[in-house]
């Protein structure tokens, strides 16, 4: 997150060093009308430029909450999305809606995460596979995040297992079996056709291992085996075996970390010709200030008057930094053992980023292409008609950023253990400890009573 | 005039935006996309129907009992394995209602058991006057059970959404466990969204 934060600031300050490289702009504007455009047009654009910098983006927006949420303060971090998912454009609130259902699902209020997860679902299979045009125009001219967002295919399988977890531990066996079903049907749709390579590295084993222990409670020992074969090529340390579905067990499940959240890296630079070269100030995060450049020979190139304003923005996936690296499960306060690594969803969504990473390279690179041939070519006349166009050429370039969108209160990894116990009543708990074994932090426990030739199911977070 | 002419026009472009409520019926209702939908409620009430008149048990049972229609109870819910969330107890009560009203079978209430029994309890203490109270031990046990399943098998790819759904239900004899009437209603759908939204 400092890490995050640093990067953010870096950024903020290139725009302001990209500012003051607009102030040094040497050509000069021959007419007085030019003139009056040109000091109206650096106003306007500098305001422009401090508003988007004041302009939130999505994971920034959700910072609060996401820090609630992960310090366990269910209470604050559903009140502070209460506001998020009532104040949430149309294009956000489906996936203000995932973080809200998440949420609730932690705090256990499974009803409020059925009917936000539920929603959500539907809304995401309704746009699925088709185009808005309208959000077509504005990923192209203002930013990729105005469009309604589409979640990774990982994402829409955690919302059926989350889903599948709400209806189980809400005691509605039958919703469960559905949702299991369901989840069966997206883990076909959105991995089937993954190579072993790519399925390695998108698959979410927690679903496949949910979906088998569903199986093994309802008596289809057959269907459970087809899915823990799956986990086998892609999870195998977590594969029971034999399998037996009517051992009573305990089946824990606990949540470690945070998912990656994306942030927008922005390159923004001013160009303009002067005589036969091309002069231009540009900002790379990371560097300390706006680097000059003078490339001689584009005395053809029309860059005209008070230069064009460009920005190249991508998102990148940063990786939150992890204590825990342990979990212990405890029952009853005695140490049963040490939970296993099931799905590192870290890895597959980022794996899911470095995949759509060259679109989402091209796209941006047509977007600066867009906004600087508004500004040199429909801009480049001296009537009020090509100040326009330039003005706008310039406020579309500095609004420009890259969509940091993504189901944010995911965590990074999930892990599980398997015991075999008689029925009775139990507390059961989960400890988590550092890399050196030392103590970080306890779950909130939770007293189950299982029965004969059950599997008793625990989420814990 | 000319003044006029702006206000009607709004007038009417907010008429022409304005909410409708219409009903459908039922008859002619068709289904929305490829999920379970209400009209195909009526099909496979329709459906079952059509297959318990055409089965010979009843016919049968009401010729070797003088008449007496055999009384059946409903199961607790037709099994849902399917990927929907679906009220299977509607499609059960669907044939149960069509069953009585067309004279096929009696049915005990499965629900009703706690309301009689507190109903009997009270009616039997000082309060009421036990002469004209309900009697108790009058409960009639049923002999036959309704019962089945709903599954789909579903393929979703892009835009395309391919379902194909079964009901199977069966009406069996709590002494033997002998199945007296089975039928199975299938369908398959395909919807396909618009590239566009």
């Amino acid at each position: 997150m400092d890490e995050r934060g640093r990067v953010q600031t870096r950024l903020h300050e290139g725009r302001h060093e990209v500012i003051g490289a607009w102030g040094r702009t040497t050509r000069p504007v021959g007419a007085s009308f030019h003139e009056i455009g040109g000091c109206v047009r650096k106003a306007f654009l500098a305001t422009i430029m401090l508003l988007t910098v004041a302009c939130a983006t999505y994971t920034s927006r959700m910072e609060l909450s996401r820090d609630l949420y992960y310090g366990g303060r269910y209470g604050d971090a559903l009140a502070n999305l209460d506001k998020l998912v009532k104040d949430a454009a149309e294009r956000d609130y489906y996936l203000f809606l995932l973080e809200r259902g998440k949420v609730s699902l932690a705090a256990g209020a499974y009803d409020s995460a059925i009917v936000d997860l539920q929603k959500a679902e539907r809304r995401f299979l309704e746009i699925e596979a088709t185009v808005s045009v309208a959000d077509l125009f504005k990923n192209m001219l203002v930013n990729p995040s105005m469009g309604e967002y589409q979640p990774e295919p990982h994402e829409k399988i955690m919302i059926s297992s989350y889903l599948l977890l709400a209806y189980w531990l809400k005691g509605d066996r039958e919703g469960a079996f559905v949702e299991r079903n369901r989840l069966v049907e997206r883990l076909k749709q959105y991995t089937g056709q993954l190579s072993d390579q790519d399925r390695a590295a998108l698959d979410v084993p927690f679903a496949h291992y949910l979906a088998a222990v569903l199986y093994e409670i309802e008596g289809r020992e057959d269907d459970a085996r087809i899915e823990y074969d799956v986990l086998e090529k892609i999870a195998p340390d977590v594969v029971p075996s034999p399998l037996d579905a009517k051992l009573d067990e305990l089946i824990v499940f606990t949540e470690v970390g945070r998912a990656p959240v994306k942030v927008s890296t922005e390159i923004r630079g001013y160009l303009q010709k002067d005589g036969a070269s091309l002069v231009g100030f540009f900002n790379l995060p990371g560097s300390a200030g706006p680097q000059m450049f003078m490339l001689p020979g584009f005395g053809d190139l029309r860059i005209d008057k008070p230069g064009v304003l460009f920005t190249f923005a991508f998102p990148q996936c940063v990786r939150e930094r992890r204590v825990v690296e342990r979990c212990k499960l405890v029952v009853d306060g005695v140490e049963a053992g040490e939970m296993k690594p099931l799905d590192n969803l870290e890895n597959t969504a980022y794996a899911a980023y470095e995949k759509g990473l060259p679109l989402t390279l091209l796209k941006a690179a047509f977007r600066t292409y867009l906004k600087t041939v508004v500004q040199t070519k429909l801009g480049d006349t001296d009537d009020a008609k090509g100040i326009a166009f330039d003005v706008l050429g310039k406020v579309l370039a500095s609004v420009d950023r890259a969509d940091t969108r993504s189901w944010q209160t995911l965590p990074s990894e999930i892990r599980v253990f398997r015991m075999e116990c008689g029925p009775g009543e139990r507390k059961v708990s989960v400890r988590y400890l550092d890399a050196k074994g030392n103590v970080v932090g306890m779950s909130g426990s939770v007293h189950v009573s299982s029965g004969r030739g059950t599997k008793t199911i625990v989420f814990l977070i | 005039m000319k003044k006029m002419l702006l206000p009607v026009l709004c007038l009417l472009f907010l008429a022409a935006c304005a909410g409708t409520t219409k009903e459908i019926d039922l008859s002619t209702d068709t289904a929305e996309n490829a999920d379970f939908s209400s009209a195909d409620l009526a099909r496979i009430t329709d459906g079952m129907m059509s297959s318990i008149q055409a089965n010979g048990f009843f016919q049968q049972y009401l010729a070797e009992h003088a008449g007496q229609k055999p009384v059946m109870l409903l199961a607790k819910e037709l099994k849902n394995d399917t990927d929907e969330h679906i009220k299977t107890r509607l499609i059960l009560e669907k044939i149960r209602t069509r069953m009585i009203n067309e004279g096929t079978a009696q049915f005990v209430d499965d629900q009703a058991f706690d309301t009689a029994l507190e109903q009997l309890n009270l009616q039997a203490s000082d309060l009421y006057d036990n002469a004209k109270a309900a009697k108790i031990g009058k409960f009639v046990g049923a002999k036959y059970v309704l019962r089945g399943t709903i599954s789909n098998i579903r393929k979703r790819s892009g835009r395309e959404d391919i379902n194909y759904m079964n009901v199977t239900m069966d009406i069996f004899e709590v002494e033997t466990l002998l199945i007296k009437w089975t039928n199975e209603v299938e369908f398959k759908r395909v919807s396909t969204k618009g590239a566009m939204r």
